[in-house]
């Protein structure tokens, strides 16, 4: 490839990587766009509905004129009754609501044009096309955006029936702070092209270039274009709403002579209205409870104010991230492709791709399985849920326990080392003793943990193994070490397999150049087997460790955290589990379950080091 | 230092495998003595005998005037060189060597001295805190020789200590040994597969061949007058040619052994029938077709520089000759054989040597 060619083929990856971040950050704004008028027309339907008055009943022929038959009439016939309300009943008075719908156009300092339909008849632009009339029908299930503009269903006063619609076209605003109403995305995005030029055609390296922080800073200025755009909608709708409130104050239909807070909280069913005080009139955000609101003072009378909040669209802004970022980071990964790829020989760069191509089901698995729930775990755990773990007590208690059962690795250890010693003393003689004893210590290994856990369930409940009558696993001082018995039982199988390969890897040299030296058992295992063991040692107690902070079964099965009220085998895995399926649910959990992925890193970091050194020895 | 005697030393493996049979060898006190032998041959379970590493099945190992046939190796005091150098990976080339000795509670300040000593000799000065794997395959067979005269023991054992080194440093090492030997004036029993090492180092050779020793001797005498047919085989680069041949006492051409396409003169005085005949390459030379004792084929040609290797076929008999200097030879062509008559090795059909 020549070097030209490859710095075109680098700068347009580069573009594509800038203009996918273009349309993701459009995309947003146009989402948040069209929330903020499905909102607002929702909102306006509810004002129309709360502020139309019924149509009159209809006129009895015989009661023409009407004031005199009025007063002629001695005693007025008995109120109708309530319900069945005839759907004529339950919709609108035509005429108010041609005057409401055109007052909603001349609101001052609102933002959107309004439409609301009756029947499928336009009633503020009367020569604007009609409804078909299926649309209606459909308008039953929801809002939907159709041609620029959102449709909402109007429904009747009883909000039974849809009888309408409103239909609400926001009118363009400028998206960012930039002249022309340009965001950051834009101009950040010519920058990271112009970047990825200048490495390319000057044939620098991708570190020194600095495109990599400006595809950084392309994500960043598409993040906050995106987060402007809900802060934006949010903010419209408070303000509009606002407008609302007011008209609908002196609008609402008598006899109240003042408006009740009530009425108008029915208005807006996706925010909330409180009494307030006088504010400023800009949207603000204040914290209530601990949770992120955007508030608006709204003045609804003389001296009368009212607040109406509403949770910021923002607040889930951060979502937009995990397409930002990657769509950002695509255009680096690109130029390192193509780097790579014209750096490399033919063979090998095909080598490669199919060695990545075979990989690809298993790294797409890991990726879906693993670590998107991970991040979705993180996104769960807010740091209200850690504040509240920290102060639970049952969770110091999960994972103290966890710990203190976790000290039963060096006993298994221990134990398994010794049997390892004897059956690699008694394979060296060679005979199928040795698999017997294997298979013996093997056997608890490979069993079903459940079935592990039932059988000493079992045994425990029938009196402790004749050690002592009462149940071990009753006794809030036991049952944690019973536990801890169950797992040596069932771990030192294993644990010796592995010793017993060390053990094998160690080289004879090393065991005669000791004895031609004139050192004893007991010295050629304590300076010589012991040490040449320690890799794996490490790695069988730390794999352990890890195992024993992540079990869950056995006291699952067995003890499901008791004996209570002292939560003595409550392991954190298990108070994982009953947080989830507990009232607070997953977010605690989640929570939870990144603490415990915290100290077991702890755990993993020096493994993953043994791993690698072993694989430089190797 | 003390010497090393084996008597009727028989040794056979659990799975039934005899790999020693009645072997009979003595060390002299400070000789330095080349056990030589094809791999399987047995050499170094003669050494892990000595060693105390294996039990002898049947025989005697007595290291001075002591029979230690059935003692541990801790009371043998011999020391041993492994054909990996053995290095205790954990322990810095210092512990390493200090280990024998620590081993025997000596005084750490005697350890210190004599560690720097062994150090000193074996120039590993430098290195003495590296970890075995921060140092040269040269300094890691080196540091396992300091281990071994560390604690100046009656005899060393060394089983092909030089094998897993490159040719440059092989030889280098095989100097410094050496050396070693005659400073120390130690026993040492060197156990190797390679005849160029046997033939320079060893103040004897016993060459080792199917859990027989074939023969004891000098280099001279192993080369010159091989005790059978498999010793003339192994020694030399490349071994001596044997060729299956038929005697026959009486012909038009007088006594002749034919073998293959040759028929050799011999001045034997009478044997017929099957017998197998030596003759060391360089004794072999070519001439024009039909001139010689024969004709044969050429096979390869091999020209290393100062020599020649021809590879033939005589008639089903190979057959490689030893030509000074590049010759003119052809491969696939049809040569005449020529063979200096004095330089002829004479064995029976079995393998031993005819008078």
């Amino acid at each position: 490839m020549s070097s030209r060619l490859w710095a075109a083929g680098a700068t347009a990856a580069a573009t594509v990587a800038a203009v996918l971040v273009l349309v993701v950050v459009t995309t947003a704004q146009r989402r948040y766009e069209r929330a903020f008028a499905l909102r607002m027309a929702a909102t306006t339907a509810a004002y129309v509905a709360a502020v139309t008055p019924p149509p009159p009943p209809p006129p009895s022929p015989r009661r023409v004129p009407r004031g005199r038959r009025r007063a002629a009439v001695p005693a007025p016939p008995p109120p109708p009754a309530p319900a069945p309300q005839s759907p004529a009943a339950r919709s609108y008075d035509l005429p108010s609501l041609l005057t409401q719908a055109h007052a909603l156009r001349t609101l001052p300092g609102w933002s959107s044009d309004v439409e609301v339909y009756f029947g499928t008849a336009p009633l503020v632009d009367a020569t604007a096309p009609p409804l078909s009339p299926d649309d209606l029908p459909h308008l039953a299930a929801g809002g939907r955006w159709r041609d620029g503009a959102a449709l909402v269903p109007l429904n009747d006063r009883a909000g039974q029936e849809v009888v309408g619609a409103v239909a609400v076209r926001p009118r363009p605003v400028p998206h960012g702070p930039l002249p022309g109403g340009l965001g950051f995305a834009f101009p950040a995005a010519i920058v990271a092209v112009g970047a990825a030029a200048t490495i390319a055609f000057r044939q620098h390296s991708l570190r020194r270039g600095g495109y990599v922080g400006a595809a950084l800073l392309l994500a960043l200025a598409g993040y906050l274009d995106v987060w402007a755009a809900a802060r934006q909608s949010t903010d419209r709708w408070l303000v509009d709403t606002r407008r609302l409130l007011t008209e609908a104050a002196t609008r609402l239909p008598p006899p109240r002579a003042r408006v009740a807070i009530t009425d108008l909280a029915a208005m807006v069913r996706d925010g909330e209205i409180v009494v307030g005080e006088p504010a400023e009139s800009a949207p603000r955000r204040v914290r209530i409870d601990g949770e992120q609101r955007a508030v608006v003072a709204v003045l609804i009378g003389p001296g009368r104010w009212i607040e109406l909040r509403s949770v910021p669209a923002e607040a889930e802004a951060p979502k937009w991230l995990i397409l930002l970022l990657p769509g950002a980071l695509l255009g680096p990964l690109a130029i390192m492709a193509l780097r790579w790829a014209e750096r490399t020989p033919v063979r090998s760069r095909r080598e490669t791709v199919m060695a990545w191509g075979f990989l690809a089901p298993a790294a797409l698995h890991l990726l879906m399985f693993t670590v998107g729930p991970a991040i979705y775990a993180i996104y769960l755990a807010s740091l209200a849920n850690f504040r509240a773990l920290v102060r639970d007590p049952l969770t110091w208690n999960s994972f103290v326990t966890s710990a203190a059962y976790a000290l039963y690795v060096p006993i298994s250890i221990a134990l398994a080392l010794a049997v390892a010693l004897a059956v690699h003393r008694y394979r060296e003689r060679g005979g199928w003793g040795r698999r017997l004893v294997s298979v013996a210590f093997l056997l608890p290994y490979v069993s079903s943990v459940v079935a592990i856990a039932l059988l000493w369930q079992a045994t425990y409940h029938a009196g402790s193994l004749g050690l002592g009558r009462p149940d071990w696993l009753s006794n809030s001082h036991t049952a944690l070490l019973a536990l801890m018995l169950v797992s040596i039982w069932a771990h030192v199988g294993g644990q010796m397999l592995v010793f017993l390969g060390g053990l094998d890897a160690i080289p004879q040299a090393y065991l005669d150049a000791a004895l031609v030296d004139g050192a004893g058992a007991w010295r050629r295992f304590w300076r010589v087997t012991l040490p040449l063991l320690r890799p794996v040692t490490w790695f069988v107690f730390l794999t352990g460790v890890i195992s024993a902070l992540q079990m869950f079964t056995l006291v699952f099965v067995v003890t499901q955290g008791g004996p209570f009220p002292l939560h003595a085998t409550d392991v954190v895995v298990h108070r994982i589990y009953r947080t989830a399926f507990g009232p607070q649910a997953l977010g605690m959990a989640s929570a939870l379950a990144l603490m415990l992925g915290i100290v077991l890193l702890i755990f993993r970091w020096p493994q993953l080091k043994l791993v690698r050194r072993q694989e430089r020895h190797a | 230092m003390a010497s090393v005697t084996i008597r009727r030393l028989s040794k056979v493996f659990d799975g039934g495998v005899q790999a020693l049979h009645e072997l009979d060898l003595e060390v002299r006190d400070g000789e330095l003595l080349v056990l030589l032998g094809p791999s399987g041959s047995g050499k170094t379970t003669v050494l892990r005998c000595v060693a105390g590493l294996e039990e002898p099945t049947t025989g005697d190992v007595v290291i001075g005037e002591r029979v230690v046939t059935h003692a541990p190796p801790a009371e043998r005091d011999v020391a041993m060189v492994f054909q990996t150098p053995a290095l205790y990976p954990h322990l810095t080339v210092r512990d390493n060597i200090a280990f024998p000795l620590e081993l025997r509670s000596v005084a750490d300040a005697q350890i210190a001295r004599r560690v720097l000593e062994a150090a000193q000799r074996l120039g590993l000065e430098s290195v003495l805190d590296r970890l075995p794997a921060q140092l040269s395959e040269g300094q890691r067979q080196r540091a396992a020789l300091g281990r071994a005269i560390v604690r100046g023991p009656q005899a060393f054992l060394l089983d092909e200590p030089l094998s897993r080194l490159d040719a440059p440093l092989r030889i280098e090492l095989r100097g410094e040994l050496l050396a070693l030997h005659r400073a120390l004036g130690a026993t040492m029993i060197y156990v190797t597969h390679d005849q160029t090492e046997a033939m320079t180092m060893g103040q004897r050779i016993a060459v080792l061949h199917e859990g027989r020793l074939r023969q004891v001797g000098t280099p001279e005498d192993v080369y010159q007058r091989p005790a059978d047919v498999h010793v003339a085989r192994f020694i030399g680069t490349p071994g001596m040619n044997v060729l299956q041949g038929r005697g026959r006492g009486t012909g038009e051409e007088g006594r002749v052994i034919e073998a293959g396409s040759l028929i050799i003169p011999v001045e034997l005085s009478t044997y017929e029938g099957e017998l197998q005949l030596g003759i060391r390459p360089e004794f072999v030379g070519l001439c024009a077709v039909d001139k010689g004792v024969g004709n044969a084929d050429v096979l390869v040609v091999e020209p290393l520089g100062s020599e020649t290797l021809v590879h033939l076929n005589a008639g089903g008999q190979s057959l490689v000759a030893r030509l000074p200097g590049f010759a003119e030879v052809r491969v696939g062509t049809r040569v005449g054989v020529k063979v200096d008559r004095r330089r002829l090795y004479l064995f029976d059909a079995a393998g031993a040597p005819l008078a």
